[in-house]
Order: structure tokens, then C-alpha cells, then sequence
């Protein structure tokens, strides 16, 4: 899975020599800035069940009829049921993606054959660019976190949105 | 390839689980070591030439058969083939370190090395025996106790934790080959 750390040691590897300086500067780096990440994945692991459950309810403000897909849902609660697992799931991703330092979680897991898959269930896109575009806009420093960890936080929630639309 | 931060992320996701306080905690303290880790990596790579011929120039003493006639590095060619070698180990080693995660060395270098040393007729007890001593001389470097007077000028710190670390990847190379 792909991070700072493994690109520079990979990209070392190729050239088989030992662990340069300007690799250390790289490490160096995304350590530096790895605190604030853990402390937004730390936070986010901690609620994340109330964070998906307000993208729900965002959604079915916006949509009331939710993601119907191909066929009518027989009951409401079912289809609010699949929408914050699917929530819940792009923020476990989310988390990963804090700890890792990389998109990588996210596109390996989720983001690969996002399209197809919602094409396919003909599922409206927009009903998740909705419910993340209110976490984005949720999300507040210091209340929530901090300041620079609630920044890694939006901007991976700018980039599952991005792969949305 | 993983790093100590996805491989929790793949440790989790094989549960469907988010990662959370205490798996964070081992995180926390690689990133408040971080630049012991860099040191220690520094100190391996600095030294890599001086730790592997001292290695192998170890094993040759020990065991004087090696070079005569038919011993495992008779010939010139065999003896820059253990030098290279011995600089393979060291660098998987120094990657795995840099990482924090045995990946890299078991992937890319473990995988499969009994084997090739048992199709070449490489002397596996020697072979073992060269990365004990390199294991040992990377203690001593990482650690700043070298007895040499190649010593690193630097804030001194507890790095034994990283000097461990660095000992259980050489003992996964030596239980790999043996």
C-alpha cells in the first residue's frame, strides 16, 4: 500500500543503493506532518457513527426518496440503512488514508471501479456528494480538532468528492 | 511493500475495524523517534561497505577453509559475489528499518533465498554467521557504542528499542538462510 515511506524505499530500492539523504528529508517530512493526521484519524475513529449519520440525514434532506436505485425500496429505513453503511465505510477508508499519509486506501478500495459500480445500480452520485459536501462543511477547529488536522481531514474529503463528480 | 502505518491499515481492514486509540499509540511513538529512526538508518548506510567486508573478512578468519582450494569463497569471483551479497542483506535491512515494517526484506530479498543459496552450493552456516557479525557491528552504530573511533556526532538518546529492531531483521535474514 503505497505512503511516503514506501515510495521512497521503493523508488531506492530500483536504484539499489542505500537510503540517500534527500530520502531521509522525505521521511522527515511526512513525519513531521504525521501528528496532525493521526490526531483527525484518532478523532474520526472515535464518532464516527455521528458523523455518518448526519451525511445521512443530509441526504435525505436533499433527497427525499434517497439513492432509489433501480428499484422502488419497499420500506424508508432500509435504503437509510445501506446509505450510512456506505458512509461509514468511506470514512473507515478515510481513516486509513490519515494513517497511511497516502490516497492510496481510497483507491484501492473504493475509489476503483467507483463509477461502474454506482452506474450499474443506477445510483445518482450526487446523493454522496451531498451527504460529504455537509461533512466538509461540519467539520470545525478547534471544536472538532485542531486546526492542521481537520485541514488532512477535508482535503480527503474533498478528494473522495472530486472522485465523485 | 507496507510501512508501519499501512500495515495497521491493512491490519484493520481485514476486520472492517477503524483504527483507533491504542493501535495509534505504537504509531505516536514511531513518529516522536522519527528522527532516531533516521539516525539509525543513517548509521547503517553510512557504514555499509565498513560493516559488510568486516563481516565477511570475519567469517574468512574464523574459518580459513573458506578460501582454500573449494571453500565457499575460493576465487575472486565467489568472494565479490559474498561482498555483494552481504550488501544486499544490509540494504533490505536498512529499507526495513526506514520503513519499520519487515515487508521489503521478506518480499524482496528472503523470498526464495534458502533455495538459490542451496542451488548454488553457498555454505549456509557461514552465510548465517556473516550477518550475525554485521548484525552485531549495526548494534553497535545505531546504538553510538561502537568501540571504533567512528563514532556519529550527535544528540545521544536511548536508541536500544531501534537497536533491537534492527537485530530482529537480521535474525529473520539468518532464520531465512539457515
Amino acid at each position: 500500500m503505497k505512503s511516503v515511506i514506501t515510495t521512497v524505499v521503493g523508488a531506492a530500492d530500483s536504484a539499489s543503493r542505500f537510503p540517500s539523504a534527500s530520502d531521509m528529508e522525505s521521511v522527515q517530512g511526512s513525519i513531521q506532518r504525521a501528528s496532525a493526521r493521526l490526531e483527525a484519524a484518532e478523532k474520526l475513529a472515535s464518532n464516527y457513527d455521528a458523523v455518518a449519520q448526519e451525511a445521512v440525514d443530509a441526504v435525505y434532506s436533499q433527497y427525499p426518496n434517497g439513492a432509489t436505485g433501480r428499484q422502488p425500496r419497499k420500506c424508508a429505513t432500509e435504503g437509510k440503512d445501506k446509505c450510512k453503511r456506505d458512509f461509514v465505510h468511506y470514512l473507515r477508508l478515510i481513516n486509513y488514508c490519515l494513517v497511511t499519509g497516502g490516497t492510496g486506501p481510497l483507491d484501492e478500495l473504493a475509489i476503483n471501479g467507483q463509477k461502474e459500480v454506482l452506474k450499474a445500480l443506477s445510483i445518482d452520485a450526487g446523493t454522496y456528494v451531498a451527504g460529504f459536501a455537509h461533512i466538509r462543511s461540519r467539520g470545525c477547529a478547534p471544536r472538532d480538532m485542531s486546526a492542521q488536522a481537520l485541514t488532512a481531514y477535508n482535503q480527503l474529503l474533498d478528494y473522495v468528492i472530486n472522485s465523485l463528480g | 511493500m507496507l510501512d508501519a502505518f499501512s500495515r495497521k491499515a491493512v491490519a484493520a481492514d481485514s476486520s472492517g475495524a477503524f483504527i483507533g486509540g491504542g493501535e495509534l499509540a505504537s504509531l505516536k511513538s514511531f513518529i516522536s523517534d522519527g528522527n532516531k529512526r533516521l539516525d539509525a538508518v543513517n548509521a547503517l548506510s553510512s557504514n555499509a561497505a565498513c560493516i559488510v567486508s568486516d563481516a565477511i573478512a570475519g567469517i574468512c578468519c574464523e574459518n580459513t577453509g573458506l578460501t582454500a582450494p573449494n571453500g565457499g569463497v575460493y576465487t575472486n569471483r565467489k568472494m565479490a559475489a559474498c561482498l555483494r551479497d552481504g550488501e544486499i542483506v544490509l540494504r533490505y535491512v536498512s529499507y526495513a528499518l526506514l520503513a519499520g515494517d519487515a515487508s521489503v526484506l521478506q518480499d524482496r530479498c528472503l523470498n526464495g533465498l534458502r533455495e538459490t543459496y542451496a542451488a548454488l552450493g553457498v555454505p549456509t552456516g557461514s552465510a548465517s554467521r556473516a550477518v550475525a557479525i554485521m548484525k552485531s557491528a549495526a548494534g553497535g552504530l545505531i546504538t553510538n557504542t561502537n568501540s571504533q573511533a567512528k563514532k556519529m556526532a550527535l544528540t545521544s538518546g536511548d536508541c536500544s528499542n531501534l537497536a533491537g529492531e534492527a537485530a530482529s531483521y537480521f535474525d529473520m535474514v539468518i532464520s531465512a538462510i539457515s
